[in-house]
């Protein structure tokens, strides 16, 4: 009986036993790369090369298949350590990929890998994103480089927040269509976000300049830091610390009009004239007023022309209507009237007058 | 004609909240929101507050029973059919418990077999697990509900990881609130109630509860809980995926946990699916424990053997559920027996109790 | 006993001395009484006797007073215990308790004993391992006597009742009971007292023997019988309606029934403010908890988890093991033997060496294994500080248990990780379970909850809120003292 006993445990110990995955003896795979060329996907794994005097080396593993997340198989016989994917923190798609071949099968394996977190950022890239992978920024590895990139300026600045789970929160809502940052690489050691991209079915089919971010942020995000410059006259003033937030109205449903109101609440951070007295407070407020409802309208109108709606009016009538009818919507996106009503308060304007 | 069951060997009623509710609590919170999902959209989680509050008659209807033979199920049946009878009708509830058991454990050595490391054996690690929960049976009922209070007591802070979730939650995505026909709202639950199963074990502890009129509340109370729980859940998992994302995932909950960041730890989830070993552990047990109770009253082995019996059978069966679509089959069919014994045994027992004591008088 | 024929008693009184005439520190003396010429001797083992009192107490007054009989001696002896006897089995047990036996020539079938005991006793002190920074310094000796004495002085009332008994084949040791009547469970102290009689061991040395020897579980590392060197501590405890068991030969005295949580109690939190003693009661559980669990996590998460570091970390955590050829469990399993030896090694040492080879073998051991590239630095600052945390408990038997308790977890999280590790805690929290001191469960107040006994277990509450003895004692007076109502303001 005894004998039995010990023998279970031996077994227990010899048979039940995993497969480890020491830290030190992985290549633990950050930062990945997709590129498009010749009929075939070319990926790139990103991996951190911890050094003894504690700085970090970039190193990169690529290889082109047909299928999308296959690349990794073939890398494994490029490196000496296995390549794990479970620290993965960035992804970077490449502008041709994203146009033409689009991302939807990438997507999919990275839902489908348990290993995968949800905040993983993603980003599409100017030009090829192998190249962009391939710098040497910041001393502590592209990847984190990069996605603290991405997290700050969409924590503090214009670009609205997104990563993986909203990325797809977006992508499988029926009334609404995502939208990515886009990244361009200046020198070997500089890179900055230089727009955003939207999507349709996984294909990029729209991007807006930097300077757009801002309206676009106020249509699907609420502010916590941002900052903003307007002209008065001869006169500039720039605010920060804004904060946003914005509420849909259904007006009417035949037509259908959709009235979006944004609330803005800033602070005066700088201004070229000379003094600062209420009724200038009052100009300032209307002239911002005034430029995020042109610039707004302009950008809801250029998405209903391209047939996306990262701003979600789809989802948002469907959450007002009973027995909504998504193919419906489909063609009576087209015919939808929006407005956009803006109230910027300005609060303070610093310790002097 | 009964077995006395020595003082210290049972439980104060207040314990009965935590054995109702852990029961309920097990597996099926992992991934029941794509199922109720797909038959009643975002609405399901109107489903869920139905089916939780039909619990509550079921309930009553179950302390009915047992008030009035003073007992568990066995002496219910034997007073309504004859001892012979009544033992026969009960012995079905072992072949269910070993099911629920077995279930127990494939889905969880399942999950993580698939969350965190690929390459588990199933059979070791439901081994070491059988180990703990023979361990546990054997030092008796008070030890079972023990369990049973630390499963609840001690993975309780996971509640509060859901709060990572309020920055991408979307509550529009519950509106326009009955949005769909009262037939689906119906069917949906039914499937719910399917993930609320594991009250029935009332019929088996009873004895064993210390003053049981007291812990009529507490067993209410331990249901209601659980309803809250599961509505909650299903509320932030709605706000959380679209529905389209939902129904892509088969086990939600983890994947909300897989947004959970803090600064100590990066990645949530594999601490969550650790900890979830706690809470299953008592379902396991529990089940066992019923299971070898009845063997032990129905064909009097001793209920020590009873238990090395049943964890064998589960050993060498649980080889055999290999792929997720036996693994659903076999999920499936406990519900259905389940469901069938709650919903529609337990009221015609009711009933034939009620007019055998009428006829006794 | 009218059937033992006087011939034998005289018999066994010479097979008697037959024997003991063997060891060379029984002593036998003759004297003769003047007034009467009736000769008396005295029979005594020298190394038990306080000669003196002989000298001056009872030889002047034999040697000139006149006496006839047996039972003249008594009054003319200026001794208080003189105990008049004819049964000659009990010559054995009180010659070696420290009586001297006087017989009459005459006078073959009776014999007196006088109480003559040398207590060689090292006096009171301040207790070693329950040292408190304030508060009493009294600890107890090895003296039962003595022991008593400090009980019997702080709580002088009739109720506090003191039962003795004999255990020990060989060492007879007596074992003293001690309780208040009219507040414990009576049924509490029929079972101490059976399972006492129930011993059959040779030699006890120790109140540790006994715990071993009447515990519930003996398979179990923890200690079911709590115990402690300060009589204030015994005293408290009485209070509250728990039983003490003092061992003659010990100075650490027994407390049963017990539950988990008095084990990371220590005394000086009933001195300082309760605010202060429920953090610093807190602070100790974490310890705890830290150190059994910190270094199977670490050996997890490097091992399987890797996706659990913080990024940050993780640059320090890599460089840290780069250069490393062992697995972080042997790494994790060679520093925890090393602590291990250091500490066995530091016990056998004398104070003096011990210091210098505690330094040594910390720091310099530590330094020299991570230059070696033995092991990282990361995980010697764990292990330190898990060793650190394991000192923290107040109770030096739970201590050990502690140190027990962390290589099963380490074994645990090698086979499964983190999975592992909560399948160890599940068989812990399981053997707590089964735990009973005395019948009664080992984790309460946690499991089964008694929500008002929580007042003094993981945190402690003021004296205003602890006018209820423990619910778990069953005591037969739930209420200590009276507590007042509260009023208004101004009131």
């Amino acid at each position: 009986m005894k004998i039995l006993i010990s023998l279970l445990i031996l077994s227990t110990i010899l048979a039940g036993c995993i497969q480890k995955e020491i830290v030190d003896d992985v290549n633990l795979e950050t930062g990945a790369a997709y590129d498009y060329t010749d009929g075939k996907i070319r990926g790139t794994a990103l991996v951190p090369v911890y050094l003894s005097d504690k700085t970090v080396e970039n190193k990169t593993f690529s290889s082109s298949s047909n299928l999308s997340r296959d690349f990794l198989r073939d890398v494994q016989r490029q490196s000496s350590d296995p390549l794990v994917s479970g620290s993965l923190k960035v992804v970077l798609f490449g502008e041709r990929l994203a146009k033409e071949k689009g991302i939807l099968d990438l997507i999919d394996s990275f839902q489908r890998d348990p290993s995968i977190g949800a905040r993983l950022y993603l980003a599409v890239t100017e030009g090829d994103s192998k190249a962009v992978i391939n710098g040497s920024y910041g001393e502590r590895g592209n990847a984190i480089y990069l996605s603290n990139l991405i997290r700050h300026n969409m924590n503090s600045k214009d670009v609205p927040k997104t990563d993986l789970q909203r990325f797809l929160f977006d992508f499988n809502q029926k009334g609404k269509t995502p939208y990515l940052p886009r990244i361009k690489k200046l020198n070997k050691k500089a890179v900055e976000i230089s727009g955003l991209s939207f999507f349709r079915y996984g294909h990029v089919v729209d991007t807006i300049p930097p300077d757009k971010m801002f309206y676009f942020k106020l249509l699907v995000d609420k502010y916590s830091k941002g900052t903003l410059k307007v002209n008065l006259g001869k006169d500039a003033a720039a605010i920060e610390s804004i904060r946003s937030n914005y509420k849909m109205n259904l007006v009417s449903r035949k037509p259908l009009k959709v009235n979006i109101r944004i609330k803005v609440k800033a602070i005066l951070n700088e201004y070229s004239g000379i003094r600062v007295t209420p009724k200038k407070i009052k100009m300032i407020e209307k002239k911002l007023e005034e430029e995020i409802e042109v610039e707004c309208l302009k950008l809801t109108k250029r998405f209903q022309s391209k047939n996306i709606d990262p701003v979600g009016f789809g989802h948002f009538i469907k959450s007002k209507t009973r027995k909504f009818n998504y193919s419906k919507w489909e063609a009576d996106y087209r015919y939808l009237k929006m407005n956009v009503q803006a109230d910027v308060t300005i609060t303070e304007s610093g310790v002097i007058d | 004609m009964e077995p006395l069951i020595p003082e210290k060997a049972k439980i104060s009623p207040f314990l009965v909240f935590f054995l109702v509710h852990t029961m309920q609590f097990g597996i099926g919170i992992l991934g029941f929101q794509r199922l109720i999902a797909l038959t009643a959209g975002y609405d399901a989680w109107i489903s869920v507050i139905i089916a939780g509050l039909s619990i509550h008659v079921i309930l009553w209807m179950m302390y009915r029973i047992l008030d009035t033979v003073n007992g568990d199920i066995m002496s219910a049946n034997s007073y309504v059919f004859g001892k012979k009878v009544g033992r026969l009708i009960t012995l079905p509830y072992v072949l269910y418990f070993l099911c629920v058991a077995l279930t127990t454990l494939r889905t969880f050595i399942e999950v993580v077999q698939v969350w965190m490391f690929q390459d588990m054996s199933t059979f070791w690690y439901a081994f070491a697990f059988c180990v703990l929960a023979i361990y546990i049976i054997f030092g008796g009922f008070r030890i079972v509900t023990g369990i049973a209070f630390f499963g609840v007591v001690l993975p309780s802070y996971l509640i509060f990881t859901f709060f990572f979730t309020f920055p991408y939650a979307d509550l529009r995505n519950l509106l326009p609130v009955f949005d769909h026909s009262i037939k689906d709202l119906v069917k949906a639950a039914y499937q719910m109630s399917l993930t609320y199963l594991g009250y029935e074990v009332l019929l088996f502890f009873y004895p064993f509860i210390k003053d049981p009129q007291k812990s009529k509340k507490w067993a209410h109370f331990g249901v209601f809980f659980t309803t809250i729980l599961y509505t909650a859940i299903t509320i932030i998992t709605f706000s959380y995926f679209s529905e389209g994302q939902l129904q892509k995932n088969i086990w939600a909950t983890l994947t909300i946990w897989k947004v959970v960041e803090m600064p100590f730890v990066e990645r949530f989830e594999y601490i969550g699916i650790a900890n979830w070993n706690i809470v299953i552990l008592p379902n396991l047990c529990i089940a066992l424990w019923c299971g070898s109770r009845i063997l032990k009253r129905a064909v009097h082995l001793k209920q020590k053997y009873g238990v090395l019996l049943l964890t064998t059978i589960v050993l060498i069966t649980i080889n055999f559920f290999k792929t997720r679509e036996q693994i659903n089959t076999l999920i499936s069919y406990t519900g259905k027996i389940s469901f069938f014994l709650n919903y529609v045994y337990i009221p015609l027992l009711f009933i034939l109790v009620l007019i055998v004591k009428k006829v006794k008088k | 006993m009218g059937w033992f024929s006087k011939q034998d008693k005289v018999l066994e009184r010479e097979t008697l001395e037959k024997t003991l005439k063997r060891s060379n520190d029984f002593k036998k003396v003759s004297y003769i009484n003047e007034p009467t010429n009736k000769q008396f001797s005295f029979w005594f083992i020298s190394t038990l006797i306080d000669e003196n009192i002989l000298q001056e107490n009872v030889l002047p007054y034999l040697l000139e007073k006149p006496f006839e009989k047996i039972e003249d001696v008594k009054k003319i002896i200026a001794l208080a215990d003189v105990q008049i006897s004819n049964n000659p089995s009990e010559i054995e047990q009180k010659l070696f308790n420290g009586y001297a036996l006087l017989t009459l020539e005459s006078d073959s079938h009776h014999f007196v004993f006088l109480a003559a005991h040398k207590e060689l006793v090292r006096s009171i002190s301040p207790p070693e391992v329950e040292f408190s920074v304030i508060g009493p310094k009294e600890a107890f000796v090895e003296s039962i006597n003595q022991n008593v004495n400090l009980i019997r002085k702080r709580l002088p009332v009739k109720e506090l009742i003191v039962q003795e008994l004999i255990v020990g084949s060989l060492s007879k040791t007596k074992v003293s009971i001690l309780y208040l009547e009219g507040i414990v469970d009576p049924a509490n102290v029929k079972t101490v007292m059976e399972r006492l009689k129930n011993i059959k061991f040779d030699a006890i040395t120790d109140s540790s023997y006994i715990v071993q020897l009447i515990s519930d579980n003996k398979n179990s590392p923890f200690p079911q019988l709590l115990d402690t060197e300060r009589p204030d501590r015994v005293t408290a405890i009485l209070a509250e309606g728990k039983i003490a068991i003092f061992v003659d030969g010990s100075p650490h005295a027994l407390i049963t029934p017990t539950t988990l949580v008095e084990f990371f109690s220590s005394f000086e939190d009933y001195f300082l403010n309760w605010m202060l003693s429920s953090f610093f009661r807190l602070i100790r559980l974490f310890a705890v908890a830290f150190s059994i669990l910190v270094t199977p996590i670490y050996v997890a998460a490097l091992s399987y988890h890797y996706e659990l570091i913080p990024t940050d970390l993780m640059n320090t955590l890599v460089t840290s093991r780069r250069d490393i050829p062992l697995p972080p469990i042997l790494e994790a399993l060679f520093l925890e033997l090393t602590i291990e030896l250091l500490r066995e090694a530091g016990a056998r040492l004398p104070t003096k060496v011990g210091q210098t080879i505690g330094i040594v073998g910390g720091i310099v051991i530590g330094t020299a294994s991570v230059e070696a590239g033995l092991t990282s630095n990361v995980l010697l600052i764990i292990v330190a500080l898990a060793a650190l945390a394991s000192f923290t408990t107040p109770v030096y038997k739970m201590g050990n248990a502690i140190r027990l308790l962390r290589f099963p977890f380490l074994f645990f999280a090698e086979l499964w990780g983190l999975l592992g590790i909560v399948l160890c805690f599940c068989f812990l929290m399981t053997h707590l379970l089964r735990l009973t001191s005395l019948n009664r469960p080992f984790l309460e107040p946690l499991y089964p909850p008694r929500i008002t006994d929580l007042k003094d277990s993981l945190i402690r509450l003021p004296f205003s809120k602890q006018s209820l003895r423990p619910q778990t004692l069953r005591t037969k007076k739930p209420v200590r003292y009276p507590f007042n109502n509260k009023s208004d303001i101004d009131e």
